[in-house]
């Protein structure tokens, strides 16, 4: 196979000595692997992962150990702390390192900022490592040239203008790592250059109304486990904004009705377009995008006229919403100081008028607090439009894609083009890096040493976890090398640390020690001195009467927003994202104009016909609880520049989005709608909304709750009287595997459903075939809307197989390949499989997947794979988790509880001569759930958790009136409404 | 006491001595094929090698390149099984069934009939196998010895199923051979060169018609019926017990071994007149294959066709007084969802239609009955793709509800297995022959016009 | 070859009263050769009824029992496997395979006896004396060796019959 080749190939030009400066003593502790057995073991990895993937490989590629190296036990996995940072996202994670690849990636439970879960992005990110489409060598002008000339041209071009006194700019995304700060600080110094942070979505808005009105830039940190009532003007919380993975959890604390007392929060979410955190709200209230500000002022007006304070005159929203708001006021009235309120917008104005509420609420200092303040978000438009006006002589583009996802990208091309040197290090080829004259490859961050600073004092690190796969270098090791420094980057992080953090803790005495303690932890906590803040009245004046002299918006208003998986498109395109359907929309692979059912209706349109907005042509698909004159259209879609060609796909909309004063805004009015007469079949995996009136999931209120803790599932009582059988029980000594889900705290953000392709090595499928319902997730999240059109409520059901005790599927399998294990599990024997089908037509949940063509290429029949996202490579296939068969064409798979897991840890237990303890063993979806919502243990034990669930009132089983017996339980989701 | 009634209209017309009925029968095998035989010959051939190549390629690319996805996990593969299989019963229930009941007119249809229904499992039995998708393991499904000590699953309805089409397939064939025994003597003793003596006589098994032999074979023919007879019955019962044993709405349901046997039957009587109806033509036996056999078989259409249509009326009966509402859902579906044209195509064609047939003139008419023949053969297939797919693609759980439509593989395969029944059948009607020349001499007596009312002296009571 | 007479008729009624009236004069008949199966004769030649019912009903028997019993072992000794919640021995789940492996093995085993008992069988060579036989002519052969009167007595007896054409085969020639 060619891939095979190319990859070989790199191998063997591969030089291992260099630029890999490990100190001693290093290996002993938390070596990932060491430079010596580099070869062997990278070759071991690749071959077994070949090996795994199929057994027709040829085999003469494995290079066996001679001498074991001491930190490697085959089949044992090793596990490292790291932290991941995107954007909006970071998270402390452990990487699992099987063979010296890292393959999963699951929450570290030592984290102060995310001890349980992880997001989906992080999930999927290991797969970014092995992409083939990464950069593999140094390039001038597209030629491949080697690191001593690149630095030596870079350097003395960077000299000569350093000299001449032209700007050096340096490009960066938001830099969270105080060592890399300080490193920027010295090349900066060193080269008169000027460094500008770069978001693609930015939240420099914010930050200038928080230092108007409180007098800082900082951003606050949020605790939506204090707030009683939360108001989310536009802002996806739970999904995109600011820090969702964090606020999933606080949130979820105050959803629990299993542990928690019962006081729940309750959710207003007041949006245009339906976003996950608007789907899990307890009341949500449709509004124009356009109205957002006069929402916000008309809010603060009332809470301000209630508490005395002057009002300004605003034109007010629409008379229903007015309507609707009055609960709402009431409701952040009763709950002062308790009580949360926040907007998604970037507008200034906006933001501040929210600083205002919460200001008057009383909830600075308790929901709102300035003391753990975040350090992400730190790109401002303002420097970025000095960068254009100061024409740079040189341009270093370090891993952002201006190009691709700046409305104004045209000017920032022309500066890359105008400038005599420009430089970009980055992982993959991407719009921007194509207009370098340099191109630097940087590793993907599971090969890198990093420290990062996420929040104010809580200061986390980055450890390699397996070398450098291609002849790349990070960013900070091009830095020092044109310093000319020639201490490696991990001990200029070591030192820093040394110097900066060691005083700060008292644990430990020895610099060294304390280093090789945080790297075990992966977090450090030190003080944090809080922002001291002003008020300032004055300025909420101000923003009323720009909101009052916004002009009124016409025609349709377009909002952008940022998918949950796909995020702003920036850094690899991940199939296994792209695979996972909106949780919203449930459309993968494709970004898509959702318009309301009133306008569909009156203008004719139905899912997928593709209409014309302006510039942009895109399908369209008709969305419950949109707003009428609101648009809403996913950005990160449609990067064309470092992709294999099938997989561009969607539309970029970024070229929608626009500068103004100052500030980037995701929404833009003066659309009008038309249709281009055009059809696109969008991979779209749930065509149907409602259930039919089904109990499928089973909904109450908080009051009838109180009342009664069984109400909305009176049905679980009323059906188990039924069931009566001719035979007696199996039963199960020992262990009896089952899973609890409390719908109540299930967001639906598809971190579990990530997690378990991770795990469970499932295939992509693409979007053609998961248009045509080939799709092969083992867990799913269904979503139902109930009641009207205009805005429903939405519910979620997370499903996997339910391993039911009387199993349908298991019954007609002629071969007898699924069966009963004798803890309760609902096995399947992959080998023994023929392919019927038949236990998938009779599966009541349709949980089990079919591998319809070869996916995986583990099919013994030549030529016939079928892989559109590049998932079979080698390369691809070092992700694999060895545990766990990969399926060959022909054959039925399905959730297996992880059984790989229970395994191991069973093993664990009896070799430590103890029980196993309840909670200790998670399938791979409970352990990534940011909400907790997923409990898993053993029935037989009385006293553990999941037993405990299921003795819950509210616990209820799906189609439980089939007789089926599901090991799999639902606790009835609980609104908090009146 | 003795013989037929004078309102009984004879079975075969024309005066036929027993050698004219030999010479008239064997016409085909002796003769020169014509071109018609040659062009239908080899237009079936391609259109089955057609067949067999896209077979080739669904198990060299996957089940994929079919139109079932995760949620309608079968499609037209299990639909022609279902349908194919039910064309088979009519040749064993005429054969067998019809014997037991002693009805003679029977005889001169039954050998044909009995070649469809082989030729018709043979392509049944094709699909289970196609549709799996590791055909090449597909040996897993039979109980054989291996290392691994692992057995079938005897709990699944689609393992009662292979060993259902087997014995179904085996015991016809059986049944079928043993009563061509006897007229394959008679055609080696009519050829004239001498391999093909040869060859008949090693296929007549050395046939002498020994009265010994004839008692022999007579009285295992009874028996063979004997079985024959509740087999026919079990297997689409059994066929039945795929969808009947399931929990789906839409299949688990009691009704459906009669449902299913009364249109197994019902289909195949209408395939056995769109063959019969063509053939006689073709090989001038008008004769012996005569209108009143049509009549006959047209009572059987009407008899079976109200039953089915009972069946489709208890069935929506059943769904709405059982108060599921899965299953009301499931019925409602299929008459107004999205695939209700499916539903009434199938109502028109077998419940109403066959209805005409009340009428005695249509029920005489030879272009209406091949005309309404093939109606319910369409009606039958869509009747099996109703309860397959309409079931399927709107079950419990509207997150997966889904549509289906057939890929262009999956129709050319359906194609194929015509193309495969033509060509075994082309071929069928030149090597042996069409009708049992014995057991017609057998009843030409009691129903010859030649014989009519012409007893000889002190004759024996026939045996009826 | 031994010597025989064998007599033609063009009706089966008449070949049945000549059997009659042979079999009064107490003539042993050797065989009757008939194009299809005459109703009436076996009663006429006095032939006992036929065992292959019985041995179908054996086979039957025997090709059920072991079906069930195969299956009952594989459940519970062989390899016993929780399917479905159902208890390892489902009885009714046998019934299917049960019944179609007695249907199986009593037809086979009944066409096998019928070939062996009437020593039939692919290629075997039949004596055929005149090839009407199998068309539209009823045969009585009667053979000298267990009759014993002449050849020339014998086809008198048929001849007496209305036999039209009587044939001897000499052994001599």
């Amino acid at each position: 196979m060619s891939e095979e080749n190319k990859y070989w190939h790199i191998l063997e030009e591969f030089e291992p000595m260099k630029d890999v400066r490990l100190p001693k003593g290093r290996e002993e502790v938390v070596s990932p692997t060491s430079r010596r057995n580099f070869l062997k073991v990278l070759g071991l990895g690749t071959a077994s992962a070949a090996l795994i993937a199929s057994c027709k490989r040829p085999v003469e590629k494995a290079i066996p150990y001679f001498i074991k190296p001491e930190e490697i036990t085959p089949g044992k996995a090793a596990y490292y702390a790291s932290s991941y940072f995107n954007q909006n996202e970071f998270c402390n994670v452990l990487v699992k390192v099987r063979d010296n690849r890292p393959i999963k990636l699951e929450p570290n439970p030592k984290s102060v900022i995310t001890p349980n879960g992880t997001s989906g992005r992080v999930q999927a990110s290991v797969l970014d490592v092995y992409n083939v489409n990464r950069y593999q060598h140094p390039q001038k002008n597209g030629e491949t040239i080697d690191w001593e000339t690149a630095d030596g041209e870079i350097v003395s071009q960077l000299r000569q203008l350093a000299d001449s006194g032209q700007p050096v700019v340096l490009l960066t995304p938001t830099i969270i790592s105080p060592s890399t700060k300080k490193l920027i600080g010295e090349f900066s110094a060193a080269f008169n250059a000027e460094w500008y942070q770069y978001d693609a979505i930015p939240m420099d808005g914010f930050r200038d109304a928080n230092k108007r009105v409180f007098g800082t830039t900082a951003l606050p940190e949020y605790h939506f486990e204090k707030a009683d009532c939360i108001v989310s003007v536009g802002s996806d919380f739970l999904g995109t904004w600011l820090s969702p993975v964090e606020f999933s959890g606080q949130y979820a604390k105050r959803r629990d009705l299993f542990n928690g007392d019962g006081n729940l929060n309750r959710h207003y979410q007041i949006e245009a377009g339906m976003s996950l955190t608007g789907s899990n709200a307890d009341e949500r209230i449709r509004a124009e995008r356009a109205d957002y500000g006069k929402i916000l002022a008309y809010i603060y007006n009332q809470l301000a006229s209630q508490r005395g304070i002057a009002t300004i005159e605003v034109p007010t929203p629409p008379q229903e919403i007015i309507q609707k708001l009055e609960k709402v006021l009431a409701d952040l009235n009763a709950s002062e100081g308790k009580s949360l309120v926040v907007c998604g917008d970037n507008n200034p104005d906006y933001q501040v008028l929210v600083n205002g509420i919460n200001q008057m609420l009383g909830n600075i200092g308790n929901a709102i607090q300035f003391e753990r303040t975040y350090n992400h978000f730190q790109g401002s438009e303002k420097s970025l439009e000095i960068l254009l006006n100061s024409d740079p002589g040189a341009l270093i583009v370090w891993d952002v894609n201006p190009v691709y996802n700046h409305p104004e990208s045209g000017k920032i091309k022309a500066a890359i083009e105008k400038a005599p040197l420009s430089v970009a290090i980055s992982a993959l080829p991407d719009e921007t890096t194509e207009l370098c004259r340099y191109v630097l490859p940087s590793p993907g961050y599971l090969e890198c040493w990093d420290d990062a600073e996420y929040k104010n004092g809580i200061v986390s690190v980055l450890q390699p976890t397996l070398h450098k796969l291609f002849d790349a270098r990070q960013a900070q090791e091009s830095l020092l090398a044109w310093l000319g420094n020639e201490t490696s980057w991990r001990d200029y992080i070591k030192s820093n640390w040394a110097s900066t953090y060691f005083p700060q803790q008292s644990e430990q005495t020895d610099p060294d020690l304390f280093w090789v303690e945080t790297l075990k932890k992966g977090e450090l906590v030190v003080e944090a001195t809080p922002v001291s803040i002003t008020f300032n009245q004055f300025e909420i004046e101000n923003s009323v009467q720009n909101i009052n002299a916004e002009k009124p918006a016409e025609d349709f208003t377009i909002e952008l927003f940022e998918n949950i998986n796909i995020g702003t498109g920036h850094g690899p395109l991940n199939p296994w994202l792209h695979e996972v359907p909106d949780p919203v929309t449930r459309i993968a692979w494709d970004n898509y104009a959702s318009v309301s059912p009133a306008v569909a209706r009156e203008m004719g349109l139905i899912n997928g016909d593709i209409v014309q907005l302006g510039s942009l042509t895109i399908p369209a698909f008709v969305q419950p609880g949109q707003a009428d004159k609101t648009i809403s259209i996913a950005v990160g879609y449609g990067r064309v520049k470092g992709i294999p060609e099938e997989l561009i796909t969607g539309v970029n909309a970024w070229p929608l989005a626009k500068v103004e004063n100052g500030f980037r805004q995701f929404t833009t009015s003066g659309f009008s709608i038309t249709k281009t007469g055009g059809h696109e079949e969008m991979a779209l995996v749930q065509g149907h909304q409602s259930m039919e009136g089904r109990p499928i999931v089973r909904e109450s209120t908080l009051d009838k709750w109180k009342e009664d803790p069984a109400a909305g599932n009176e049905l679980h009582e009323e059906i188990k009287h039924h069931h009566t059988t001719l035979y007696e029980k199996h039963e199960y000594k020992g262990h009896k595997w089952g899973m609890a889900i409390d719908l109540n705290k299930c967001i639906g953000c598809s971190a579990c459903v990530l997690a378990c392709n991770t795990e469970n090595n499932i295939p992509v499928v693409g979007k053609k075939e998961t248009a045509r319902h080939h799709e092969m997730h083992w867990i799913r999240i269904d979503r139902y809307y109930n009641g009207d059109e205009e805005n429903p409520e939405v519910v979620r059901q997370p499903v996997m197989c339910q391993h039911c005790d009387n199993a349908p599927c298991e019954n007609v399998c002629p071969v007898a390949a699924t069966n009963h294990s004798s803890e309760g599990l609902n096995q399947m024997a992959y080998n023994r499989c023929i392919g019927t089908r038949y236990c998938n037509n009779n599966c009541p949940y349709k949980v089990r997947r079919f591998n319809w063509m070869d996916y995986t290429g583990a099919d013994a029949i030549p030529n016939n794979r079928y892989d559109p996202a590049n998932m079979t490579l080698d390369l691809s296939r070092m992700r694999h988790n060895p545990d766990v068969t990969v399926r060959a064409k022909g054959v039925i798979e399905k959730c297996s509880f992880c059984v790989q897991r229970i395994q191991e840890k069973k093993l664990t237990a009896k070799n430590e001569g103890r029980q196993l303890e309840d909670g200790e063993l998670q399938p791979a979806c409970q352990q990534a759930c940011p909400a907790n919502a997923i409990v898993f243990g053993d029935l037989n034990d009385p006293n553990s958790k999941v037993s405990k669930m299921m003795q819950d009132p509210r616990n209820y089983h799906l189609l439980e009136e089939l007789h089926t017996l599901p090991s799999v339980g639902y606790l009835t989701k609980i609104r908090n409404k009146s | 006491m003795m013989h037929v009634s004078p309102v009984r209209e004879p079975l075969i017309n024309g005066e036929k001595s027993y050698n004219d009925i030999t010479s008239d029968v064997m016409a085909p095998i002796k003769a020169k094929p014509g071109k018609l035989w040659y062009g239908g010959l080899t237009v079936s051939v391609i259109v089955m090698l057609i067949g067999f190549a896209m077979i080739g390629y669904t198990v060299w690319f996957g089940i994929g390149t079919w139109g079932v996805n995760r949620t309608i996990g079968w499609g037209w593969s299990i639909t022609n099984f279902v349908w194919w299989v039910g064309i088979g019963h009519a040749g064993t229930f005429i054969s067998a069934i019809l014997l037991l009941f002693r009805q003679k007119w029977r005889t001169s249809i039954n050998r044909a009939a009995e070649a469809m229904t082989i030729f018709a499992v043979m392509c049944a039995g094709l699909f289970p196998l196609i549709h799996m998708g590791r055909l090449p393991l597909g040996f897993f499904i039979l109980p054989y010895p291996n290392t691994r000590e692992l057995w079938v699953n005897f709990n699944s309805p689609l393992l009662w199923d292979v060993f259902a089409i087997t014995t179904y397939l085996l015991v016809s064939l059986l049944f079928w051979y043993f009563g061509l025994i006897p007229d394959l003597g008679t055609i080696r003793d009519r050829m004239k060169t001498l391999w093909k003596k040869k060859i008949y006589n090693f296929l007549s098994f050395g046939w002498q018609g020994s009265a010994r032999h004839w008692q022999r074979h007579e009285s295992m023919s009874l028996i063979l019926a004997g079985l024959a007879a509740p087999l026919v019955l079990s297997v689409h019962t059994i066929v039945s017990f795929d969808f009947a044993t399931s929990v789906i709405p839409g299949w688990h349901t009691t009704i459906f071994p009669p449902y299913f046997v009364s249109g197994a039957v019902f289909s195949g009587f209408a395939m056995v007149l769109t063959l019969m109806i063509v053939t006689r033509k073709a090989l001038n036996l008008q004769e012996y294959i005569t209108v009143g056999h049509v009549e006959s078989m047209n009572k059987v259409i009407i008899a079976t066709g109200s039953i089915v249509g009972i069946a489709y009326i208890t069935e929506l009966f059943m769904a709405w007084y059982s108060g599921v509402e899965y299953e009301r859902y499931a019925f409602m579906n299929r008459a107004l969802g999205p695939y209700a044209w499916a539903y009434w195509i199938m109502m028109t064609c077998n419940v109403i239609s066959p209805q005409l047939l009340w009428i005695k003139k249509l029920r005489r008419n030879l272009a209406f009955t091949f005309v309404l023949s093939i109606f319910i053969n369409i009606g039958m297939w869509f009747e099996r793709f109703v309860i397959v797919v309409t079931s399927l693609h709107r079950d419990y759980l509207p997150s997966s509800w889904s549509m289906y439509k057939p890929t262009i593989i999956e129709v050319a395969i359906y194609l194929g297995t015509f193309g495969l029944f033509f060509t075994l059948f082309f071929i069928f009607i030149r090597v042996f022959p069409v009708i049992a020349i014995a057991e017609v001499k057998s009843v030409a007596r009691s129903s010859a016009r030649k014989f009519l009312g012409k007893p000889t002296k002190n004759q024996k009571p026939e045996n009826q | 070859m031994e010597a025989i007479v064998y007599g033609h008729f063009t009706d089966e009624l008449e070949l049945l009263d000549a059997v009659k009236a042979l079999k009064n004069k107490g003539i042993r008949i050797a065989d009757v050769r008939t194009p299809f199966p005459v109703h009436g004769l076996d009663a006429a030649l006095k032939f006992p009824r036929s065992h292959l019912p019985k041995i179908a009903f054996a086979a039957g028997i025997i090709g059920g029992s072991l079906g069930l019993l195969f299956q009952v072992w594989v459940f519970t000794e062989g390899w016993p496997l929780n399917i479905g919640g159902k208890p390892y021995l489902s009885l009714p789940s046998f019934v299917p395979v049960t019944f179609e492996l007695t249907i199986l093995f009593a037809a086979f085993a009944m066409g096998f006896a019928f070939l062996l008992r009437s020593n039939l069988g692919p290629g075997k060579i039949p004596n055929i004396l005149d090839e009407e036989v199998t068309n539209d002519h009823f045969q009585i052969i009667l053979s000298a060796k267990n009759n014993n009167l002449s050849e020339a007595e014998l086809a008198e007896a048929l001849e007496a019959t209305g036999a039209l054409e009587v044939k001897h085969i000499n052994a001599e020639k």
